[in-house]
């Protein structure tokens, strides 16, 4: 009897080493609210010029407004011959900058704002050098509700007031508006969109002791404000906006040209958001798309370079479909000047 | 006449792998409560350097009634408060339908029910919680919105998590109130029965009181499950922190609000993060004292049987 319970226990003892030998090499799923997307090619076409030669991962990360521009770049990618791994997580882009700069897990920040000083120097003790590749515009649409039908139009004021801590009820932004509750959904703090939306709107309306916008006082009002609901994940305020005829919110274009059924677009100053307005910034809220990478980065891992490479390339091909505006000529060679001079 | 010459050696005779697989399985006992003081002390660190910080008092903590850390506003009050009515909402569900569900497994199913009915309880606490969440989404919050007017209802509310929640909790319950239930000896039914009652006053008036240390702690244990639950939360009673008693308005829980923050970019040691960390020990209080509770509850009712 007892040599049996021996038998067992050994063979029990192994079972557990030998499980815990293979589950130390499995990878470990990250717990996070964002959204990830794994891309693997199923066939290679045979004209391309050795894509398939290429292997290893490709990390991205960062704004939610880059993000459907970025994935659709990563699905052409590899549908034309990339057989590696590719994931797109769609954090912010504060967030994304983290990832980039301060955990170094990223290979390409997506970021729909510019990198701040702080995050540049962060990036630089870790040994990263941050280049700054301009691949696209996007106008920051202003939606409510299609059941709205009392807003069209606003002044840039109107906007403040509406998102700020002074207000709660429409009529207290203008008389005329319903006496009811405004229900506001705004990208988070992560989020570059609110970063911009900050600086542009909100900072204006709460000028400091010099007459100067405050971004800290902007910041504050717009976070002070009843009823606001904020998420770094843009589908969540699309369904809050769908959900109200009193609610409103803002962010990138591509989220309201998706939604375009149940979603209605404001106009600013009597500017609405089009290609044409985006482009040469008579639209107010018209802001530039980044990526970022570093030098150390695209010569260690050629896929990484090949991939900027390509998104440089075919951008303008990808961005319109995605519901972006194209970067100024100028400024995309200026990108692609930048990408051959940091892997020369 | 036999005489004993020698003492019989009474000492235990040495069984060496007895040693061993009780000296293993006191290690997995140690082990466990190692784990839960190891997660006590790091919370705890983390959250003593919230409290340390000269900008955050306790009394704000507690009773202030706006959370907004970007403002520099602490008060826990609006996460405890959609906490404990999508925990209330959850409890309007589970209960009744849990109990109710208990008393007919074990007072008037018959064995194929049983064995029918058990099982399928058991796939609905095995669904995940994020699909709940889901489920809340698009199926509830449609439902209450159809019932009570879209004006009424906003599309993140936390009557629907709370609801969702119920339905989360509701295998819980019924298994261990069930559980509880059986436990109670036959022959006090049959004493029952032979004074003439009939089945349904023997269930409530007799079995029931006779289980309801069992069914205390079934509640508690489902409360804790209840406070504690995150995905739910998360995805469909909203993302901003409100003090409201309306529960068809959107208000951030405790655990969503650790949820949405934890997956951006606080750098460590800000009073962001460790903000975190405070709503995190509050949680771990809440349960304790639930815990507590529920141990006190028990041993004033346990009733022994010889």
């Amino acid at each position: 009897m007892k040599k049996k319970y021996y038998r067992v226990l050994i063979a029990l003892a192994i079972g557990m080493l030998a499980i815990s030998a293979c589950s130390s090499t499995a990878t470990v799923p990250e717990v996070e609210q964002d959204i990830q997307t794994e891309v693997q090619n199923p066939e290679p076409q045979p004209e391309e010029q050795g894509l398939e030669a290429l292997s290893g991962n490709i990390t991205l990360a960062g704004s939610s407004t880059v993000y459907p521009l970025a994935e659709a770049m990563v699905d052409r990618f590899s549908a034309e011959g990339f057989t590696g791994e590719i994931t797109i997580s769609s954090v912010g882009s504060g967030a994304g900058f983290e990832r980039f700069c301060v955990a170094g897990e990223t290979d390409i920040a997506n970021a729909s704002r510019a990198i701040k000083d702080s995050e540049v120097e962060s990036c630089q003790a870790i040994g990263r050098t941050p280049i700054e590749f301009r691949v696209g515009t996007d106008a920051i649409a202003i939606v409510v509700s299609t059941e709205n039908t009392f807003l069209t139009d606003v002044t840039l004021e109107e906007l403040g007031m509406i998102f700020s801590a002074r207000t709660t009820k429409w009529s207290d932004v203008r008389a005329e508006w319903p006496n009811e509750n405004i229900l506001r959904f705004s990208p988070g703090t992560d989020s570059g969109t609110f970063d911009y939306f900050v600086e542009g709107v909100m900072a204006p309306l709460n000028p400091n002791a010099e007459g100067k916008d405050d971004m800290d006082a902007g910041k504050l009002d717009i976070l002070n404000a009843e009823n606001t609901q904020f998420s770094e994940d843009d589908n969540v305020l699309v369904l809050g906006v769908k959900g109200s005829q009193y609610a409103i919110g803002y962010f990138g274009f591509a989220y309201y040209l998706e939604n375009k059924d149940s979603l209605k677009a404001i106009s600013i100053d009597g500017v609405a958001p089009t290609a044409e307005t985006a482009e040469d910034s008579s639209y107010a809220l018209a802001r530039p798309l980044f990526i970022y990478s570093d030098a150390g980065i695209l010569k260690e891992k050629p896929q990484v370079a090949a991939f900027v490479d390509f998104f440089l390339t075919y951008v303008n091909d990808e961005i319109e479909t995605v519901g972006y505006f194209p970067a100024s000529d100028e400024a995309l060679n200026a990108a692609r000047q930048a990408f051959s001079d940091a892997v020369k | 006449m036999y005489l004993i010459t020698e003492r019989m050696d009474l000492k235990k005779r040495p069984r060496p792998f007895e040693t061993l697989v009780r000296s293993f399985l006191f290690f997995c006992a140690a082990f466990s409560i190692l784990i839960t003081f190891g997660i006590i002390y790091e919370i705890g660190k983390e959250a003593l350097l919230f409290f340390g910080n000269p900008e955050v008092n306790m009394m704000e903590f507690l009773f202030g009634t706006r959370w907004q850390p970007q403002a520099g506003d602490f008060g826990i009050l609006p996460l405890l408060n959609a906490t404990l009515t999508t925990t209330l909402f959850a409890m309007i569900v589970a209960l009744p339908l849990g109990l109710g569900v208990a008393i007919y497994l074990s007072e008037y199913a018959t064995k194929r029910t049983r064995n029918l009915l058990k099982p399928v309880l058991e796939i609905l606490a095995g669904i995940p919680t994020v699909v709940y969440g889901f489920f809340a989404l698009t199926f509830m919050t449609p439902l209450l919105r159809s019932i009570f007017g879209t004006d009424v209802v906003n599309i993140y509310n936390t009557a629907s998590a709370g609801l969702v929640m119920g339905i989360l909790i509701l295998p819980l319950v019924a298994s261990m109130c069930e559980d509880a239930l059986s436990a109670v000896p036959y022959n006090l039914r049959e004493a029952s029965y032979g004074l003439g009652a009939t089945k349904i006053e023997t269930a409530l008036k007799i079995v029931v009181p006779a289980a309801i240390s069992g069914l205390a702690s079934a509640v508690i244990l489902a409360l804790s499950r209840a406070v504690g639950e995150t995905m739910i939360v998360a995805m469909a009673a909203g993302a901003g922190a409100k003090l409201t008693f309306n529960p068809f308005e959107s208000a951030e829980t405790m655990t969503g609000h650790i949820v949405r923050i934890s997956g951006g970019d606080l750098s460590y040691d800000s009073i962001d993060y460790n903000s975190l960390f405070a709503i995190a020990i509050t949680l771990f209080f809440l349960t304790l004292l639930l815990n507590i509770a529920s141990q006190k509850i028990v041993k004033k009712f346990r009733q022994r049987y010889e």
